[in-house]
């Protein structure tokens, strides 16, 4: 008995592997063949192994729901998702073209502020961003390259158009799930992937250190890199070390660094180690006491003095919230015209602003109809779906956005596409986004697809893993089939 | 006028301090009512400073000791000349009955909305119509009114509050300091559509007695339509003249900061802060 | 920013290893070891004691006392408890927290530096102590004292002794393994001394003691501490004569808790980790290192009993530390008064 049921309903949603009519895509076919002659048994056998390998590795992450964090493999679906290679060169164009765009953004922000002396982008919107920081004002920094790692989330809607949900620009995560999703598919359907001709994200880690040894202040063939963590209290712990252990760089906290004489060392064993670039995992609130929070344990006093007099490269640098912020997100497509002279690639979804009037007043007025979220808030918390919000629900929302409207922003529901998912012994639509890794370095590399993250609730459109989100493995493909 | 400053903090430890990362705002601003003829700003345990422009303008210098001492001293001095009274432009009554315009406060947009130490809450906006109960008219003479509003309903309490205290807090004890009555002017004002922004400086204390300190001073300055920025001193109710030095300005006590840092070791024991503000007449001046 | 006389390693950077790292390793390292050494001194005791039913009160009370003076607790457990007696002492050297050297404290105290370096170990390595953990967690010294404390004593010691097994199988031989091994070694050496200081402190016995079967009993129950029954039996001598067991024990190249072959491997580790290449000792650790060694290497068991067992055993104590504090010191932390406890302050103008 094969998985493929032909009950399978895509319901009004773009589904990933079926058509409208009920066909299977053209660069699904051949997956669809290897499914249908594939038992149910050896199916739950490999995922059960999977899930088994995950485990022993340690490929988790920690909610902090609780008051004590608990560990939680991030559930994987061995379903691909499978893009064709036209399709992804045209998401590819438009993620280098945002990208591009916003590194020319926050260089103006924090230098002439030409943008804004133009009126392009409201004034007060980015000075009371709550990432915008004042302390970074006229820094130069290494290349003049502020976003060195981006992960965009993308979605499509019914139509099966590519849409912009969110950019993000401080410590984007999930990386390490995309190449451990990779390893495992590889690992249960080999033969299926040799034919298939997929292209490889194996590179990822390489690529990375090549981004971060390129913004160097320090000039000589070997910088000294190393990635800074907060430390294993942190969820994505599991992905530094990973990463760490990949680029082959030393993983530091914030205690194992000091700063002398405005430069920046390692406490090792052999002495005083000098370090010229500094993959940061901490946010810009904790990353130095002695000039943002000063309760902050988890940073290096002087890090910005360091940086400051150029002896330091951070990646990301400080203050790149500011454009990842769902406020400055609506201004994203003129900011792309404003630098590049180009029409947006990649549309972004319709976006409300509370904080202009006549926004406010639709927000207010249709706010059960619409998604409200709050500006700053990351992981899918502070948000309302108001078509499947409770009255109470949507009442205290509209009063939040009332007294805070700069802090909020609406959008209108979108019908995200659905992609064939093994719900409780069968394959049925769950909605995904998907979020491409960006690096910017050299030259601007978008690794060939990314992470697909999947609502595994039936009916819920949140994909965080904090809430209920699991991953599948995205193939781009060589070809178009 | 001319001004000799001398401002000199002294930390000491319960033991010893270590890896000492520091961030001082003590240097005078130059602008069309003053001017810095000269400033020297020395550490001990020595230390060489660098300094920077900040955001909000203001001369920032930053030093570190890495090794363990038990003592930290920071002093500025610094000689200023400032524009005699008779020169200064009279406060802006006329030009300040029109109204601030759309692209004027999109400009200062930042000082019309809510800081860390001056949260717009409900109390503070309450205050703030009672302040203006009887009526609003002009930019400058609403300003006014708040101010004297402030210095008359608040009580100059040195223990009342800390470095700490947020505007809300002030304005509940009806009491602090002068920062604390910039604070509750600043948030009045914002609500009320005037854009304000925090002063820290001294002042030439002509009623000082003997042996009575002077002290690090905080004011405010509204931004007037059509004139720009104009000081006003809620503590004393009286506008900022030649006695005033401006060393920084800033949303709030927190874009200002005197003299502030972090180090590793044992908690402050004491906390020492001597400031000295003196007239230089003529005749000294050209001995100097 | 090397430190003189030291030429500075031929390491990549991705193998520099961090401070902290090396604190870490060395400490979850002794840690073990002394929560192993403390399970088998009392293990071996409480069945001395089921054997020997003929103690008098006082009897006992001196036995658990010279258990507990050898440990150096003496003093913190006299705020704690009143007299000094099988239960009290088991339960103060097992699972009082307040101790910082009971098993229980020595077994937390070691995961959580396991867990700050989690992924400098192998995944066998952090489970099994996070067994060992988990088993401590949830037992009450009540219940294991009512269940039977052997196999209590039983567990510890398979836990880690199947940790160190996996140590030895899964870490790869660089820097790390060298700091883990040295923390291992000064500890053993460390407890070796303790284990043979016990018989010190109990009171001389009578002249008509000397040589009957509590006395050997006593100095039996010493070498089952040490694991050193059988070795001492079949490759040393037949009887039980003290001065040939503390021989054993000082002296002995080939059995390897003897504090010979531990001060052995210290010398070699410490060699290794501060990078000492040339024949004559430079670093501070080194030099009393190298001192220590000719001691053990020279001195006969007739010089230490003139000079004094005890005194001898304290002066190698005292050795010992000042070898780990100057290690600690040099490769941990540059600077002499670095303290990791310490805080983080602010400061402002008021």
């Amino acid at each position: 008995m094969s998985i493929l049921s032909s009950t399978y309903d895509c319901g009004p949603f773009c589904d990933e592997m079926y058509s409208a009519a009920g066909t299977i895509r053209p660069h699904y076919r051949r997956l669809a063949e290897r499914l249908e002659t594939l038992p149910e048994a050896d199916f739950q056998q490999r995922r059960a192994a999977i899930d088994l390998a995950f485990l022993r590795r340690g490929v988790t992450f920690t909610v902090y729901n609780d008051s004590e964090g608990t560990e939680r493999i991030f559930p994987f679906d061995l379903i691909p998702r499978i893009i064709p290679a036209s399709e992804w060169k045209r998401l590819e164009a438009g993620l280098v073209q945002r990208i591009t765009a916003l590194n020319l953004f926050l260089h103006d922000l924090y230098h002439q502020q030409k943008i804004l002396k133009d009126k392009v982008v409201p004034a007060a919107q980015v000075l009371s961003a709550r990432h915008f920081r004042r302390e970074f004002m006229n820094f130069s920094v290494p290349r003049d390259i502020y976003v060195h790692i981006c992960g965009t989330d993308l979605i499509r809607d019914d139509a099966g158009r590519y849409l912009v949900l969110e950019d993000n620009l401080r410590c984007p995560s999930g990386v390490s799930y995309m190449i451990e999703n990779r390893a495992a598919m590889r690992r249960a359907f080999p033969n299926l992937f040799q034919s298939y001709g997929v292209r490889p994200i194996e590179g990822y880690a390489d690529a990375l250190l090549k981004s971060l040894r390129y913004i160097t202040p320090r000039p000589g063939d070997k910088p000294s890199v190393v990635l800074l963590t907060p430390g294993v209290y942190n969820s994505a712990y599991f992905e530094h070390t990973f990463l760490a252990r990949q680029m082959g760089i030393p993983i530091v906290e914030g205690r194992d660094l000091v700063v002398r004489d405005s430069h920046v060392f390692m406490r090792t064993t052999a002495g005083l180690v000098p370090v010229d670039v500094i993959y940061r995992r901490i946010d810009d609130d904790f990353i130095d006491p002695s000039v943002f929070r000063p309760d902050s344990v988890l940073g290096v006093p002087g890090l910005v003095g360091a940086y400051r007099a150029g002896n330091v490269a951070l990646a990301n640098a400080i203050g790149t919230g500011v454009a990842d912020d769902k406020v400055i997100y609506a201004y994203v497509p003129k900011i792309i015209k404003y630098y590049l002279d180009q029409e947006p690639l990649l549309p972004n979804v319709n976006t409300y602003l509370a904080s202009e009037p006549a926004d406010r007043k639709f927000i207010l007025e249709n706010i059960a109809k619409l998604v409200v979220k709050s500006a700053n808030e990351a992981g899918g918390y502070g948000m309302l779906i108001g078509p499947a919000a409770t009255a109470a629900e949507c009442a205290d929302f509209r009063a939040k956005v009332a007294a805070q409207p700069r802090n909020f922003i609406a959008q209108d529901p979108i019908m995200l596409s659905r992609s064939p998912t093994w719900c409780d012994g069968q394959l049925e639509g769950r909605h995904i986004d998907l979020r491409p890794y960006i690096l910017a370095g050299e030259k601007t590399v978008v690794t060939p697809g990314g992470l697909t993250r999947v609502a595994l609730r039936k009916g819920s459109l949140v994909v965080n893993s904090s809430q209920g989100g699991g991953s599948k493995d995205t193939w781009v493909l060589k070809g178009d089939l | 006028m001319r001004l000799r400053l001398r401002h000199r903090t002294t930390f000491v430890y319960a033991g010893h301090a270590r890896d000492s990362f520091n961030e001082v705002r003590l240097c005078p601003r130059e602008h069309e009512l003053q001017s810095c003829r000269r400033f020297s700003l020395r550490t001990d345990p020595d230390a060489p400073t660098q300094d920077y422009i900040d955001f909000h303008g203001n001369t920032t210098h930053t030093f570190s000791i890495a090794e363990p001492h038990a003592e930290l001293m920071v002093e500025a001095e610094s000689e200023v000349d400032t524009v005699p009274n008779a020169d200064r432009p009279p406060p802006p009554t006329g030009a300040a009955l029109v109204p601030l315009g759309a692209a004027e406060r999109e400009e200062q947009a930042e000082f019309l909305v809510a800081s860390h130490y001056v949260p717009l809450a409900e109390e503070l906006e309450r205050e703030s119509r009672v302040a203006l109960a009887s009526g609003r008219t002009s930019a400058w003479a609403d300003f006014l009114k708040i101010g004297r509003h402030v210095r008359h309903t608040m009580a100059y309490k040195p223990e009342a509050t800390s470095v700490s205290t947020l505007a809300t807090g002030a304005l509940r004890l009806r009491a602090g300091v002068c920062q604390d009555f910039a604070h509750v002017m600043i948030g009045l004002c914002r609500l009320a559509g005037i854009p304000t922004r925090y002063v820290s400086g001294y002042f030439l204390n002509l009623s000082r007695q003997p042996g009575e300190i002077d002290a690090s001073h905080a004011w405010v300055e509204g931004y007037m339509p059509l004139v720009g920025w104009t000081a006003y001193d809620p503590t004393h109710d009286r506008l900022a003249d030649e006695r005033y030095i401006q060393v920084a300005v800033g949303r709030d006590y927190g874009d200002i900061r005197p003299v502030g840092g972090t180090y590793r070791g044992a908690a402050t024991r004491e906390l020492r802060v001597e400031v000295e503000v003196r007239e230089v007449d003529a005749l000294t001046a050209r001995q100097a | 920013m090397a430190r003189s006389g030291r030429p500075p390693p031929a390491r990549t950077q991705a193998t520099v290893m961090l401070s902290r790292v090396a604190y870490s390793l060395y400490w979850m390292s002794r840690q073990i070891e002394r929560a192993e050494n403390m399970s088998r001194l009392l293990d071996v005791n409480l069945q001395f004691l089921l054997d020997f039913q003929g103690f008098d009160d006082a009897g006992l009370k001196e036995h658990w006392g010279s258990i507990l003076a050898s440990a150096g607790d003496e003093a913190l457990f006299a705020t704690v408890h009143e007299t000094a007696d099988s239960r009290t002492v088991t339960d103060f050297l097992a699972f009082d927290l307040r101790n910082p050297r009971s098993i229980l404290s020595c077994v937390f105290a070691a995961r959580e530096n396991a867990r700050m370096i989690r992924d400098q170990i192998s995944t066998e390595m952090w489970e099994t102590m996070n067994e060992m953990y988990l088993f401590l967690k949830d037992r009450s010294a009540t219940d294991i004292w009512i269940a039977g404390p052997y196999d209590f004593f039983q567990h510890i010691k398979r836990h880690s002794h199947l940790f160190q097994g996996l140590t030895d199988a899964t870490y790869p031989r660089s820097e790390g393994w060298e700091f883990i091994q040295f923390g291992k070694w000064i500890e053993r050496a460390d407890q070796t001394t303790r284990i043979l200081d016990v018989k010190y402190h109990i009171l001389l016995p009578q002249a008509a003691d000397v040589g009957g079967a509590v006395d050997t009993a006593q100095w039996q129950a010493v070498l089952r501490s040490a694991s050193a029954s059988e070795a001492y039996h079949r490759f040393y001598v037949q009887e039980i004569l003290p001065w040939k067991v503390a021989e054993f024990l000082i002296f002995s190249d080939s059995f390897p808790r003897s504090l010979h072959c531990c001060v052995l491997q210290v010398d070699e580790l410490l060699r290794r980790i501060v990078g000492e290449t040339s024949a004559r000792a430079r670093t501070e650790a080194a030099k009393a290192a190298r001192r220590l060694m000719t001691d053990l290497a020279s001195l006969t068991i007739a010089e230490v009993l003139e000079r004094g067992l005890h005194e001898f055993l304290l002066d190698v104590q005292l050795a010992l530390e000042r070898i780990g504090d100057e290690v600690v010191k040099t490769t941990m932390f540059y600077s002499s008064e670095f303290d990791p406890e310490e805080q983080q302050q602010q400061q402002q103008q008021q």
